[in-house]
C-alpha cells in the first residue's frame, strides 16, 4: 500500500511539473513528414524549425517564455494532417501552427486552422489554394506560379535562350511552375518546342531524354525535386545533351549535386536561399544548420526556419498569445530571415526576391537575383 | 531514329522489370503467394550495391554481395514470414508481405537516412555509340547484358539440371513431386534464393542508372511487378519475360506520346487492362 501511494504521489508530482513546464512555454504546432516518401524534406524542415526555436530561446524566448514546437509526423498525407491539426488546436492548445510539409497535407490542415481561427504558416508548400483557406493562413515561400514566371525571365532574358523544352513533374508543384512559366514565356520571347510530363515516382527518364535530344533545345526548364532532378540531369548529360538545365527550389540541396555529380555543374535554379549571402541572419542560419544537421543547408530547412522566425517576431510584436492579435501581427510582418526580407500581401502570400543559384565546383552559389516586383507579385485573392 | 532510341530505352527498362518480376512469378508459381515484399529485396540489393562499391571500389564485388545477401534474405523472408502461414488463406500471407514491405522501407530510412545514398564515383558511365546518333551508357548496356546472362542461366538451370526438373515438378504438381521423393522444402529455399538474388541484381543496376538508392525505391516495383506477372499469365516465367519487355517498350513510347494524358503507371495499367480484355489468361499462358 505504502509503495503504491508513494508511486501515485510521484506520478502526480511529475504531472504537475509537466503541466507547469508547458504552461510556461508558447506552443507552436508543427506538422511535418518524418516517415514515408517525403521524409527527406521533412527531416530538413524539422532541423530548420528546431534551429530557429533554439536561437529564439537562446535570446530569452518571446516575452520571457520559451517557444516549444509540438511536432507531429503527417507523412505528407492529407488524411493524417487533418486530425493532427484538430489535435494540435484542441488538445495541445497551440497558439499557432506551421506546416513543414507538402501541399496536400498543408491544404488539409490549413482549412482546420482557419475554422478554428488559429494562425497557420506554410513554410514551403506551394499550392495556390493553401492561403485561400482564409485570413489566418500565410505562406513564407513562393507560390509555384511566381517561381515559374521567374524561370521564364531567367531563361528568356537573363540567359537569352529562346527554344525551350519543358520537363514537368505532374503534381501540383510541377504543374503550377509550368503554368507560371508558360504565362510569361511569350513575353520573354520563349518558344516552348516540347513539353513532357513525368510522375513523382519516376527516376528513369530514358525515353524523355531521347526525345529531348531529338528536339535539340536551347534550354531545358525541368521541374522536380532533388530525387527526380538528380537522376534526370545526370541522364540528360549522359546522353550528350549540353543545353542549360533550369530548375527550381525542389532541386535545392546538396543531395542533388551528390546524385548528379559532375552533371550538376552549371545547373541553375530559382530558389529562396542565397548561399553567398552576406546577411548575418542567413549566414547564422547556414552555419547553425550544417552544425545541427551534419549536411549543408537547403531550401526546405531555410523555409521552415523562416516560418518559425516570422511566427516568433509576430508573437513578440503582438505582445500576447491572443490568436486574432497574433494574426494581425503576422499580417504586418517585416522580418529579415534566412530566405530574405519577409512581408505579406492581402492574401497572406510572401513578397520577396527570387534567388538564382548555380552549381559551381560541387556547391550552390549565387548566379543572380530577380527582384522584379511586378513579375513576382503573388495573387491578392 | 527516335523510334529506335525509344525502343532501346524501353528494352533497358523491360530488362529491369524482367529481373524483378521473374522472382515474383516463381514464388507465385510455387506457393500461390503474391510476394509484395520481393521489392524490399530489390531495395536491399540497391543499398548493398552502393555501400559495397563505395567501401571497396569494386562494382563486381558489390553485385555479387548484393545478389548473395538478397538471396539469403529472401530465404529468411520465406522461413520467418511465409512458412508459418502456408496452411492458411493466401490473403493472410499477402497482408504479412505488405506489412513486411512497409516496415522494410522505414527500416532503410532509419538505418541509412531519409535522403538516400549515391555512388561516390558511379561506375560504367562511359558512352558508347551503338548506331549513328544513338549512344548508350555502359551502365544501360550492362543492364541488358546482365539480364540476358542471369535469365539464360535460370533457363539452363530449370531445363537442363536435375534440380531444375525437381523445381518444375514442384511447381506443376507439389503432391506428386513429393511422392517422387523431391525435397519440396529445398526447392522452396532455392526458389526464394534465386528469385531474390535476381531482384537484388536489378536493385544494383537501377541504383547505377539513377545514382540514387532511397528507402522507397521499391514502391514502384512492388506493384508493377505484380502487373507484369498477371500480364504474363500468373506463374508463367516465359510469359513474365515477354510481358516485362513489352511493358518497358509500351511505357517508353507512352511517356512521349501519351504522357500528357497518362503517367507512366497509368500507361502500364491501361496496357494491362487492354491485354486482359483480349486475353484474360495473360500473354502466354494457355487458357
Amino acid at each position: 500500500m505504502h509503495r503504491r501511494a508513494h508511486r501515485a504521489l510521484l506520478a502526480a508530482t511529475l504531472a504537475t511539473m509537466a503541466a507547469a513546464a508547458s504552461a510556461d512555454s508558447i506552443k507552436i504546432g508543427f506538422n511535418v513528414p518524418l516517415t514515408g516518401f517525403a521524409a527527406a524534406d521533412g527531416t530538413s524542415a524539422l532541423k530548420g524549425a528546431e534551429l530557429a526555436v533554439e536561437q529564439v530561446n537562446a535570446r530569452g524566448g518571446v516575452g520571457g517564455k520559451p517557444l516549444e514546437l509540438v511536432v507531429y509526423d503527417d507523412q505528407a498525407s492529407p488524411k493524417e494532417a487533418a486530425p493532427l491539426a484538430v489535435k494540435m488546436i484542441t488538445q495541445d492548445e497551440v497558439v499557432a501552427g506551421i506546416s513543414g510539409s507538402y501541399s496536400g497535407s498543408t491544404r488539409a490542415a490549413a482549412t482546420i486552422f482557419q475554422e478554428n481561427a488559429t494562425p497557420y504558416i506554410s513554410a514551403y508548400a506551394i499550392h495556390p489554394d493553401i492561403t485561400r483557406a482564409g485570413e489566418y493562413v500565410f505562406r513564407t515561400s513562393f507560390m509555384g506560379e511566381v517561381q515559374g514566371r521567374a524561370g521564364a525571365k531567367l531563361i528568356g532574358e537573363t540567359l537569352g535562350k529562346k527554344r525551350v523544352v519543358m520537363i514537368t513533374l505532374n503534381n501540383d508543384f510541377g504543374q503550377s511552375l509550368a503554368a507560371g512559366f508558360k504565362e510569361k514565356a511569350a513575353a520573354f520571347g520563349i518558344e516552348v518546342i516540347g513539353e513532357y510530363d513525368y510522375g513523382i515516382k519516376d527516376r528513369e527518364f530514358g525515353p524523355i531524354v531521347s526525345k529531348v535530344k531529338a528536339d535539340a533545345p536551347d534550354a531545358i526548364y525541368a521541374s522536380g525535386y532533388f530525387f527526380t532532378a538528380g537522376p534526370l540531369v545526370s541522364q540528360l548529360r549522359a546522353a550528350g545533351i549540353t543545353a542549360p538545365v533550369i530548375g527550381q527550389e525542389g532541386y535545392d540541396g546538396q543531395k542533388f549535386i551528390e546524385i548528379a555529380g559532375p552533371a550538376a555543374e552549371g545547373v541553375l535554379i530559382t530558389t529562396s536561399l542565397d548561399r553567398d549571402s552576406t546577411d548575418p541572419v542567413a549566414r547564422d542560419f547556414m552555419a547553425g544548420f550544417e552544425k545541427k544537421a551534419g549536411y549543408p543547408a537547403d531550401m526546405v530547412g531555410a523555409s521552415a526556419h523562416t516560418a518559425v522566425l516570422v511566427m516568433a517576431s509576430a508573437l513578440q510584436s503582438a505582445g500576447h498569445t491572443d490568436k486574432a492579435a497574433l494574426r494581425q501581427a503576422i499580417a504586418a510582418t517585416q522580418v529579415d530571415a534566412a530566405t530574405g526580407h519577409i512581408s505579406f500581401n492581402a492574401l497572406g502570400e510572401v513578397k520577396k526576391d527570387v534567388q538564382v543559384q548555380v552549381v559551381r565546383d560541387g556547391a550552390w552559389h549565387r548566379h543572380s537575383v530577380i527582384s522584379d516586383a511586378a513579375l513576382l507579385a503573388p495573387p491578392e485573392k | 531514329m527516335l523510334a529506335l532510341d525509344l525502343l532501346i530505352q524501353g528494352l533497358v527498362q523491360g530488362a529491369i522489370y524482367a529481373l524483378v518480376a521473374v522472382g515474383l512469378t516463381l514464388v507465385y508459381g510455387l506457393l500461390r503467394i503474391l510476394h509484395v515484399a520481393h521489392a524490399a529485396l530489390f531495395t536491399l540489393g540497391g543499398y548493398l550495391g552502393v555501400l559495397v562499391t563505395n567501401a571497396t571500389g569494386s562494382f563486381a564485388l558489390a553485385l555479387a554481395v548484393a545478389m548473395g545477401v538478397a538471396g539469403v534474405a529472401g530465404i529468411a523472408v520465406y522461413r520467418l514470414a511465409y512458412r508459418p502461414l502456408l496452411g492458411r488463406s493466401p490473403l493472410i500471407a499477402l497482408i504479412a508481405s505488405i506489412g513486411l514491405f512497409i516496415a522494410s522501407e522505414e527500416a532503410f530510412r532509419i538505418i541509412f537516412g531519409a535522403h538516400g545514398l549515391s555512388y561516390v564515383t558511379p561506375p560504367l558511365q562511359a558512352q558508347i555509340e551503338i548506331a549513328p546518333g544513338i549512344s548508350l551508357s555502359l551502365a544501360r548496356i550492362a543492364v541488358v547484358v546482365l539480364a540476358v546472362v542471369l535469365l539464360s542461366a535460370l533457363g539452363w538451370l530449370s531445363l537442363s539440371t536435375r534440380t531444375g526438373v525437381a523445381w518444375r515438378a514442384s511447381v506443376s504438381d507439389p503432391p506428386i513431386a513429393q511422392a517422387f521423393g523431391i525435397d519440396i522444402e529445398r526447392v522452396r529455399h532455392l526458389n526464394f534464393f534465386v528469385g531474390s538474388a535476381l531482384a537484388g541484381a536489378a536493385g544494383v543496376m537501377v541504383a547505377l542508372l539513377n545514382n540514387l538508392v532511397e528507402p522507397t525505391m521499391g514502391a514502384v516495383p512492388s506493384y508493377k511487378a505484380l502487373a507484369i506477372i498477371v500480364l504474363g499469365g500468373l506463374g508463367n516465367v516465359r510469359g513474365t519475360l515477354v510481358a516485362a519487355l513489352a511493358l518497358g517498350v509500351v511505357e517508353s513510347f507512352g511517356t512521349i506520346y501519351a504522357g500528357h494524358l497518362l503517367d507512366r503507371d497509368a500507361i502500364a495499367f491501361a496496357f494491362l487492362i487492354l491485354v486482359l480484355m483480349l486475353r484474360p489468361q495473360g500473354l502466354l499462358a494457355r487458357s
